[in-house]
């Protein structure tokens, strides 16, 4: 049972001016429904459906594509690439969209939820090679950070790599200056019907999550996110709204997370013991994200404890990413926040810039080094010179990819690592595993879902038999029907349409002027209750009737109007003598 | 004029009154020396206008207010005012009259000082179904709190409107519905249910602010609810439990934060669903219990996904408040269940390595509760964040570390010896936390003798090394060591394994360490206790096997056997009042803050001092309240000194070069008097200092003086400075037969005093001397209550005594007032007084010779009639009675009245109003 009347938030001085009252489907029972049936047994007009086009991430991680159609609009959620192809599946099946190539008339607007690759990294393509100049929507940070993460990858394709270059540099500064940077919770109207929000996602700085709303209907695409908070970012954070569609991701379909505060202590514990026995340790990560997640923790805490051992940062690219942090301050945690006006968290108080001779330097210390994975660069050059001491930590990510020392550290504890034929590293520090993921779980999805209670459900992002199970979950649980699209299907949800009409001032009258009463009526679905329960006395109900005591009337000229049912039958007298 | 004034206005009565004429009169309300009958025309005039003005709603507004104006300031005029608006309240019957009563109401009930307003059910219901939305909100809102409606009416009608269209109605009626909720118990079972499903369904409100009450109807009715039904106590409350936590991932900060409050007031939740509120997954019912509890195990399953992690995700919310919040509920929810408790303690633990300082110290306030009632199980993995507490950087947070310390019972060896290194790692980081380290040690080796016995060797070992080489190396460790080595014994008589030669080592520390044991023993209780254990011989020598006591001590009937009379007495009173400890230990904590917080005053943080002077100065109050049956004396000794203190803080102000301006010279004089007599009363009503303590408050008058002398006129100077001159004569003296050293203060008043004994012959030139110089050197010195000061109070009643029923008199004929006296800790020493006194300034004192007095130790207990010759012709006569003691500090200028006191007398009590009325001959 729904609410009876969303729509009453407006004045009832507005009310009578405009003569017009909206009317739900929604009642609270059976009878009051037949009583304004006639307006909705109708079937729903092709226009009134949402329909959902999955181009990417449709029961895969990465290419997230998704083209949604409102009431006639079309929308298209984020534009990436997939990470792990060369071919052209990598990028999403533009064609499907417009056959003709007119991507500006097939489609309202392109909205990138966040920054990482499988999530904008086609859109140049996009715009410059497929030719679509229409408003792209993104957040500020996403807007900053893009075009860095677009050319970074550029490089390592084109330049590394050597493949054939899909995009240039320059396509990258065209196409950013096709986008429109919003902010937070701004409304965009971005045309006469459609209107886009922005909400916090959590996951990476910038990251948000979408609601588009064409006429009545209104759905929402969350992009990645995170339910949960971490040191540097917020947890997701939405209004309760009412939706006809939402599209989440499902990453963790199944996991469901335990407390990452037992892995903090562990993690401060190891580092701490290291340092007070005089080693180094060695946090080797990507410039953006887990590195400020980890510094803050570690700063935070060699605050408290009044510790004195240096932390350093290695990378320029790092410094830079803090940078960035300090800047967009107000898209971090609610705590970063809070402290600001004293202390901006990004300026942290115990870390200096490392120079590579001080690698042998003697004493303790804490250095940040790229990249995460120990695969070359600085941190596999620390690691050579620090590995050999059994007094060093080395921490490393949850995830590596195979090949890689990090992966080779990960999997069983060798006592030697071959880099090379000539080159043989001993290890005898310790290595200390430390997994952050900025995904939510799967109980983070149910609890989103649960807060939102849309009316139906659409997965993506996330491996098919994981989504299946949620799906069932969602189904089962919350009764919300659910699907889970693989690439380039289709789904069709039919989408809310209010009608409006005209009211007789009795009605107004009526419905401004409160009417409640009281009455006894056995409990609802006794069966299910326990036996206890169920010999109970009849439980006490509130009703306001208010509204049901309309009536809708369609007269000849098939103008339909709700009048008070007192009224009904002088409305009727009217009619016959006309 | 005034008279021409009032016939003005009345001849306007009819008409609507000009903006002008509302503003004169409001100049004239406001003004306190308009004369009273203009008022009351004012007054007279705006009632007759009020009725008509009804209908123009405006004109009513401001009619409104000027009758609020004149009740506000002239509060003889307020009942007039009342009456005036309860005969003229109108008849709601369109929306504009409606906003008019509301008005109307409003100011009847901001006037009323008489509790709640009653208000007729017929003019409650039509407001309420009226079609202004405001006005609903404004009576929902108001209705239960400023007046009075029926209360079966009043949740009728807000139980209706939790279904109205509009927000804020529903929230509303919530919060009109949680108030009837904590008025009155409300007896029909379906009622409560009935408000209880309702506010359930509103939990899934689309506005934020009628979730955040449903939250708190859901909390406090589903409790009712719950205590209703006995037999379905269980179900009820597991229900409402669940219904709670499913509001913990709430979009809302303020919903959420307000659901873990919720939580934290639940009396009874089976030990499943608090498991289950632990962990994300879902859990498996308990296996065994399945079988015994049906009807819970069908509800877990239904209910176990909305419970699932909720503490945890309030543990880890981004929000500080939230988390604040969650490990309050935590406190109350532990108790429900030990094996929750053990759970739970792990993620508290990790709380410690929260961010934020308010949420580091709730979770240890927590730990606390915990450690109190047995349930705290601290575990080797618990250690690094539980230590790490005591090298934090903020100074609560490591005191509260402490705190727990103090009262944790540990149940390993090894978690012993990393608490004892853990305490001594604090006391290297912070050796300013020196004093409560060591009342750590102190409570640490009382509660585990056991373990104290087991390391005693390696301690011993130290110590010895110590006190053999470098006597001065790591003194602090040395002396904690020490502490926690005498303190085993402290209960229970034997020494076990404890070498004797460490309590004469111990005493070599004492002036460092004695604080720690000032919860039951004085300096020299504690110097006797070392004396005599140092000459025991039931050393054991160190083998540990042999002990016999072996066990954690705390019986206190094995103890008391071997405590001295007096001990036994001590320790008695210490069990009696649980909060005893508690007591102590904030007001020591007061007492050693102050004298760090004076640099602040220095440097001119005064407000930033002020705020926290009065933070405490409530909390004492309340404890003071709370702790009615009199928690030893050291309550009232630390109010007496946050007050000196404060005045102290507030005078230095104006000592600051910036501050310093001549036309609050008066304010400064008024707390120069005040301070005069806090002090005094400091030094009068309180008994068994020290000499350096008394030196000290000596200090403090001295201060006084020469506060006055270098800033007031010169008028009183040479009767001040006379003072000045023989107050530091008595701490001079002081100081001889102590070997305490004065302070810089009392060196350069001295040197001041010396160098100008000659010149100095009357005010005008002593007023010139540099006092500024020695007021500069002065600073607050450290008081640490302990069980030697007493407090001198007595009470005083005159019984069957009042305004109605007044003792008779004939006139020129004594009258005989009977008291009924009871004076705590007098001594003989001390010279009693009862002092009458009349509103035209006489005062008669009778002395109270303390032989007569019944009892014995500490309190005393006389009733007789005291004379009163000074029965007048007057019809009835107002005396004022108390209670005071001589103070016998000071001897400069008698204030001897005939036959009364020759000093001047500190009040040990408040003045009691006595009446008395002349005998009518007819």
């Amino acid at each position: 049972m729904n609410l009876l009347f969303p729509q009453f938030s407006i004045s009832t001085q507005g009310l009578k001016n405009c003569r017009h009252y909206f009317c739900q489907t929604q009642f609270d029972t059976p009878s009051e429904n037949q009583k304004l049936w006639s307006i909705h047994s109708k079937e729903p007009p092709a226009s009134m459906t949402i329909e959902t086009l999955v181009l990417g991430a449709g029961q895969e991680v990465g290419k997230s594509c998704v083209v949604v159609t409102i009431n006639g609009k079309r929308i298209m959620f984020d534009c990436g690439m997939h990470m792990g192809r060369i071919d052209a599946t990598r990028y999403p099946e533009f064609n499907r969209i417009s056959d003709s190539g007119d991507f500006n008339s097939a489609i309202s607007c392109v909205i990138i939820t966040h920054f990482h690759l499988d999530h904008v990294g086609a859109l140049p393509y996009f715009t410059e090679v497929c030719g679509y100049s229409g408003p792209i929507y993104m957040t500020y940070p996403t807007k900053a950070l893009s075009p860095l993460m677009l050319e970074d990858n550029r490089k390592v394709m084109v330049d590394r790599r050597g493949e054939e270059e899909q995009f240039t540099t320059d396509h990258i500064a065209e196409c950013m200056k096709k986008v429109i940077a919003i902010d937070l919770k701004q409304t965009v109207q971005v045309d006469e019907d459609l209107q886009i929000r922005a909400y916090y996602a959590g996951h990476v700085i910038g990251a948000a999550m979408f609601h588009a709303k064409v006429g009545d209907a209104e759905m929402v695409y969350t992009g990645d996110y995170n339910m949960t908070p971490d040191r540097h970012l917020g947890a997701a954070q939405i209004d309760r709204l009412r939706l006809d569609l939402l599209i989440t991701e499902s990453t963790y379909a199944t996991t469901i997370r335990d407390s990452k505060y037992a892995r903090e202590r562990e993690f401060l514990k190891a580092v701490h013991k290291c340092v007070s026995g005089g080693g180094k340790v060695l946090i080797p990560t990507f410039a953006l994200g887990r590195a400020q997640e980890l510094c803050i923790l570690l700063d935070d805490y060699w605050e408290r404890m009044n510790l004195k051992v240096p932390i350093y940062f290695s990378s320029g690219l790092t410094i830079q990413a803090n940078m960035y942090y300090k800047m967009l301050l107000s898209w971090t945690s609610q705590k970063v926040k809070d402290t600001y006006s004293k202390h901006n968290a990004f300026d942290f108080k115990n870390v200096h810039n490392f120079e590579r001779s001080m690698i042998d330097a003697p004493g303790p210390c804490v250095l940040f080094a790229t990249p995460g994975m120990i695969s070359g660069g600085f941190s596999l050059e620390v690691f050579k010179h620090w590995a050999p001491s059994e007094n060093n930590l080395v921490t490393l990510p949850g995830y590596c990819v195979p090949g890689t020392v990090g992966h080779k550290l990960m999997s069983g504890k060798p006592s030697k690592i071959d880099l090379d034929p000539d080159t043989q590293i001993d290890i005898r520090c310790q290595v200390h595993q430390l997994a952050f993921s900025p995904h939510t779980d799967s109980k983070g999805i149910m609890d989103l879902v649960k807060f939102l209670s849309p009316k139906h459900v659409i997965l993506v992002h996330g491996e098919k038999p994981k989504m299946i199970s949620l799906k069932e979950k969602i189904h089962s649980e919350l009764g919300i029907q659910c699907y889970h699209p693989a690439n380039n299907e289709t789904v069709c949800v039919p989408s809310t349409h209010y009608e409006s009409v005209e009211t007789s001032d009795t009605f107004i009258r009526n419905c401004s002027n409160p009417n409640f009463k009281f009455q006894k009526c056995s409990p609802v679905g006794t069966c299910n209750s326990t036996p206890t329960d169920r010999n109970l006395m009849p439980e006490l109900q509130v009703k306001d009737d208010r509204v049901a005591e309309g009536v809708l009337v369609v007269d000849k000229s098939k103008k339909a109007k709700i009048v008070h049912q007192g009224e009904l039958l002088l409305t009727l007298r009217d009619k016959n003598r006309v | 004029m005034d008279s021409g004034k009032h016939q003005s206005m009345d001849s306007q009565s009819k008409e609507p009154f000009s903006l002008r004429t509302l503003s004169v009169m409001r100049s004239l309300i406001i003004n306190p020396s308009t004369p009273k009958p203009t008022v009351t025309s004012i007054l007279q005039t705006l009632t007759g206008s009020l009725q008509s003005a009804h209908a123009a709603s405006h004109q009513a507004h401001h009619i409104l207010k000027l009758l609020f104006n004149i009740a506000a300031s002239h509060p003889s005029l307020s009942q007039l005012v009342l009456d005036s608006l309860r005969s003229n309240l109108p008849k709601p019957s369109t929306s504009l009259a409606i906003e008019g009563t509301i008005e109307s109401l409003d100011a009847l009930a901001s006037i009323s000082d008489q509790g709640p307003v009653s208000l007729d059910d017929s003019l409650f219901v039509s407001l309420c179904f009226g079609p202004s939305v405001k006005s609903r909100i404004w009576m929902l809102k108001n209705a239960g709190l400023r007046f009075q409606v029926r209360p079966a009416l009043l949740l009728g009608v807000c139980l209706g409107f939790t279904k109205d269209p509009y927000p804020y109605v529903r929230d509303a009626s919530l919060q009109g519905i949680l108030c009837l909720g904590e008025l009155g118990v409300f007896e029909d079972g379906s009622l409560v249910k009935a408000c209880y499903q309702r506010a359930v369904q509103l939990l899934n409100d689309m506005e934020d602010c009628v979730r955040l009450s449903a939250v708190r109807v859901v909390a406090s009715w589903g409790l009712m609810l719950a205590a209703s039904n006995a037999d379905m106590k269980t179900y009820w409350s597991n229900e409402v439990f669940a219904k709670i936590c499913s509001m913990a991932r709430d979009m809302s900060m303020k919903v959420r934060t307000e659901a873990f409050n919720g939580l934290g007031k639940m009396e009874i939740v089976s030990e499943d669903f608090l498991l289950q509120s632990l962990s994300k997954r879902v859990l498996a019912f308990g296996k065994k219990k399945e079988a015994l509890y049906q009807s819970t195990s069908e509800q877990f399953v239904k209910l176990a996904t909305s419970v699932a992690g909720a503490l945890v995700h309030g543990l880890e919310d981004e929000f500080f408040e939230v988390r604040k919040s969650a490990c309050q509920s935590l406190h109350t929810l532990t108790i429900l269940s030990l094996e929750f408790a053990h759970e739970a303690l792990n993620f508290l633990m990790d709380m410690l390595n929260d961010d934020s300082v308010a949420v580091r110290l709730q979770a240890l306030e927590t730990l606390h509760f915990m450690a109190i009632n047995g349930c705290l199980k601290l575990q080797e993995k618990h250690l690094h964040m539980f230590l790490g507490v005591l090298v934090d950087n903020n100074r609560e947070v490591r005191y509260a570390g402490r705190k727990i310390h103090k009262v944790v019972k540990l149940n390993d060896r090894s978690l012993f010896k990393s608490s004892i290194d853990g305490l001594l790692e604090n006391l290297v980081h912070h050796p300013q936390d020196e004093n409560d380290v060591f009342s750590g040690f102190s409570h640490l080796g009382r509660k585990h003798k056991k373990y104290v016995g087991l390391i005693i060797k390696g301690i011993f070992e130290e110590v010895e090394a110590a006190f053999e080489g470098n006597f001065e190396f790591n003194s602090a460790k040395i002396a904690a060591l020490l502490t926690l080595s005498i303190s085993a014994p402290l209960l229970n008589g034997h020494i076990g394994s404890i070498p004797p030669v460490m309590f004469s080592y111990a005493v070599t520390f004492l002036g460092r360490i004695y604080c720690a044991f000032s919860d039951i023993k004085d300096r020299n209780a504690l110097l006797v206790y070392l004396c005599e254990k140092s000459k025991s011989t039931g050393y054991s020598g160190g083998d540990a096997a042999n002990l016999t006591c072996n066990e954690v001590i705390d019986t206190e009937i094995e103890s008391q056997i071997t405590k001295e009379p007096k001990e036994v007495a001590n320790c008695k009173e210490v069990k009696q009042q649980s909060g005893y400890d508690e007591v102590t230990n904030f007001t020591n904590y007061i007492l050693a803050k102050l004298p760090d917080m004076w640099p602040m005053i220095e440097s001119g943080f005064t407000n930033k001092v002020l705020k926290s002077l009065r933070c405490w100065k409530e909390e004492l109050v309340t404890m003071m309240t709370s702790n009615s049956l009199g928690s030893g004396d050291a309550l009232p000794f630390t109010l007496q000194f946050l007050r000196i203190f404060k005045l102290l803080a507030e005078i230095w102000q104006h000592l600051l070069p910036t501050r310093f301006c001549s036309e609050i010279m008066g304010k400064w004089e008024l707390r120069l008097g005040k301070l005069d007599k806090r002090v005094k009363e400091l030094l009068s009503s309180f008994v068994g200092f020290s000499a350096e303590e008394e030196i000290n408050i000596l200090e403090l008058i001295l201060l006084t003086f020469a506060l006055k002398l270098c800033k007031v006129e010169i008028c009183s100077g040479n009767l001040t400075f006379k003072r000045l001159k023989t107050t530091y004569l008595q701490v001079e003296s002081l100081l001889k037969e102590s070997s305490a050293l004065p302070s810089n203060f009392i060196v350069e008043l001295g040197k001041l005093l010396h160098e100008n004994s000659t010149s100095i012959t009357d005010a005008s030139s002593c007023s010139s001397l540099p006092f500024d110089k020695c007021l500069k050197l002065f600073s607050i010195k450290k008081f640490m209550f302990h069980g030697t000061i007493k407090h001198l109070k007595a009470e005083l009643s005159v019984p069957n005594n009042d305004l109605e029923h007044p003792f008779p008199y004939v006139s020129g004929l004594p009258v005989g007032i009977p008291c009924d006296i009871t004076v705590h800790n007098v001594s003989s020493r001390n010279r009693l007084w009862l002092r009458m006194s009349t509103d035209d300034g006489f005062m008669h004192h009778v002395f109270l010779d303390l032989d007569l007095f019944e009892g014995s130790g500490g309190v005393k207990k006389i009733s007789f009639a005291a004379p009163f010759y000074r029965t007048t012709k007057a019809n009835s006569v107002k005396l004022k009675v108390c209670i005071g003691v001589e103070s016998l500090f000071e001897n400069v200028c008698p204030v001897q009245i005939r036959g009364g006191p020759k000093h001047e007398l500190v009040l040990l009590c408040s003045e009691k109003e006595v009446y008395l009325s002349k005998i009518n001959k007819e």
